[in-house]
């Protein structure tokens, strides 16, 4: 559903987007995460036509959004943080607005849509009367009117409340759940990602520094926590051995194809290495984006 | 699907109270020019003009002359103001307010979604324009009776004529007026497709209009006075000369119309050419 090729964006010689590439799957629920000025917003203006890539190729649907906007957004909906409307005119009319800007849009198809979301009965009143979540909900429900196959949400539980997070996310799986929609979301709230996402990307100054499953960062990407008095002498030793492929961290290895932690354990053992604990490394999002985004530490810290 | 989003469009212009500005501030400038005629020496002075020339001042002092005597004015230094006003908000403002990122990550081209914005924009000047024609002549007739017409610009015009015949030029010259405000409101639009606050778009538009005028009145200048548009936009006056000089006033509109179309053009491309940001 979407697809980045080696994407470039410089303003005004500053390098937003630094050659990212990635791909989001019909069906899955896709996390961009990243700090704040890290590339995320300029990577979705970029896939929503809003901000023109200065080299690369972005594919929305099938349709590069560069060359062919107009069919590529064809079964786009979006949502901003903090949503925005004609405060002045009911939510009814700012939907009626938006709508036009796809396609002729029924008033049933409005009805459905405003009822889809919970705001039936405040439909007429004037958006500046709304509460956030009300806003929340009629930035959805302008997403939803073009019937989407694929919906991006950019930091969509920005400014919300507990409750207004909670909501929103349940929202998100009903999307998924019900209406069977492609997700891409950006957000800072890692426990959201974690819940509602498949696979996430990371992006650290305009550079994606990592892509993958959710399963698999959750299983420390396969890593095996190792303890042991003499981690060096270990891991050399079980490389050696063909047992382990990599270490990280002075406490972690990643078991070669086809091998367990018995085996591990029975080399040091016969190799006379003391074992003091060996257990599959499990981590959350949270611990995963940080040691990510880490800065290295200085030698003199060592 | 133009016509849906022209409609919305024009919801959007007049659902805010800023668009009423310029309507009230007329309102409120005619209603004190027509006192200000009545009950100073202006009216005086103009009977004086009449008598002096031969005129019988009583014949001539009537709502069609009061309604023009009071449109110079506001042509010359109220419409300006709001028409740019309003131009100026056309796009800055939604650019300014987030809703422009909102309408952009909808399929539509960003040409289309600027000529349906531009549309109404013009047509928000012609409503202006009609509106203060028919209520300078509606205030007007509250206090001055029906008669012959007297049209006095200095160096413009010096035009008398019967109250049927100077009806249907004071409707024409609504026609007129209307490309003047919608020249206005396209020089606006211009800037405010560009990266910039809506009271920056309409600073810069005032700008450009008062730079017109002035070098336009400087006599070094009197011989290119074709390239100041402000020169184009007294065309409207001479639809009172007798014979009313047609292929002037043709010249000018079409001067006019090629202004317009290229502060718009200038805009798409400026547009085009935008990274639209939070």
């Amino acid at each position: 559903m979407i697809e980045l090729r080696q994407v470039v964006k410089k303003f005004a010689g500053r390098l937003a987007v630094d050659d990212v590439s990635f791909s989001v799957s019909k069906g899955e629920i896709f996390g961009l995460l990243g700090h704040n000025g890290a590339g995320k917003s300029t990577a979705i203006g970029m896939m929503l036509g809003q901000v023109w890539p200065t080299r690369g190729e972005i594919r929305i649907c099938g349709h590069d959004v560069t060359l062919n906007r107009r069919e590529a957004l064809m079964k786009v909906g979006a949502i901003f943080e903090a949503p925005v409307f004609y405060d002045y005119l009911s939510g009814w009319r700012n939907l009626q607005i938006l709508s036009t800007y796809t396609a002729p849009t029924s008033n049933a198809r409005l009805r459905e849509v405003i009822d889809w979301v919970g705001l039936t009965g405040r439909e007429q009143s004037k958006v500046r009367t709304y509460s956030h979540g009300m806003r929340s909900r009629l930035a959805l429900a302008q997403a939803l009117l073009p019937k989407p196959e694929l919906l991006i949400l950019d930091e969509p539980s920005d400014g919300l409340d507990p409750e207004g997070i909670h909501e929103m996310r349940q929202t998100i799986l009903r999307l998924r759940k019900e209406l069977g929609l492609t997700i891409l979301l950006s957000s800072h709230l890692l426990n959201e990602v974690e819940q509602l996402c498949n696979r996430i990307a990371v992006m650290q100054k305009g550079r994606k520094v990592f892509e993958g499953n959710v399963a698999d960062v959750r299983a420390g990407l396969g890593r095996v926590a190792l303890k042991t008095s003499n981690f060096e002498l270990a891991s050399k030793y079980l490389i050696e051995q063909g047992l382990i492929t990599d270490t990280a961290e002075n406490r972690y290895i990643s078991l070669a194809a086809g091998r367990n932690t018995a085996d591990v354990i029975q080399a040091m053992v016969a190799a006379r290495i003391p074992v003091e604990g060996i257990w599959q490394h499990e981590q959350t999002v949270e611990d995963f984006y940080l040691s990510l985004i880490k800065p290295p530490a200085a030698e003199g810290d060592q | 699907m133009f016509f849906a989003q022209l409609k919305n469009e024009l919801f959007k212009l007049f659902g805010k109270k800023r668009t009423y500005i310029g309507f009230g501030a007329f309102l409120l400038a005619q209603t004190a020019m027509l006192l200000a005629f009545k009950y100073t020496r202006w009216q005086s002075s103009l009977e004086r003009l009449l008598n002096g020339n031969g005129y019988d001042a009583s014949e001539y002092i009537s709502t069609l002359t009061v309604s023009v005597v009071m449109l110079i004015p506001q042509i010359a230094l109220l419409m300006p103001l709001y028409a740019t006003l309003v131009g100026g908000d056309l796009v800055a403002k939604e650019a300014e307010d987030g809703t422009l990122r909102m309408i952009l990550c909808r399929p539509i081209s960003r040409f289309r979604l600027l000529f349906v914005k531009w549309s109404a924009g013009v047509i928000f000047a012609v409503l202006l324009v009609v509106m203060l024609g028919f209520t300078a002549m509606a205030f007007a007739s509250l206090l001055f009776p029906w008669g012959k017409m007297f049209v006095f610009a200095p160096g413009q015009a010096f035009s008398i004529l019967s109250a049927h015949d100077g009806l249907i030029r004071f409707a024409i010259s609504h026609l007129f007026l209307a490309m003047n405000a919608s020249v206005m409101v396209s020089v606006a639009f211009m800037f405010s497709c560009f990266n910039m606050k809506p009271s920056a778009a309409t600073i810069l538009a005032l700008s450009f209009l008062f730079v017109s005028m002035v070098m336009e009145n400087i006599p070094f200048f009197e011989s290119y006075e074709n390239f100041f548009i402000t020169h184009h936009f007294k065309c409207w006056l001479m639809i009172f000369q007798t014979p009313i000089p047609w292929p002037a006033i043709w010249e000018s509109e079409i001067i006019l119309s090629a202004v317009s179309a290229t502060a718009f053009l200038i805009g798409s491309m400026a547009f085009q050419a935008r990274d639209i940001k939070s």
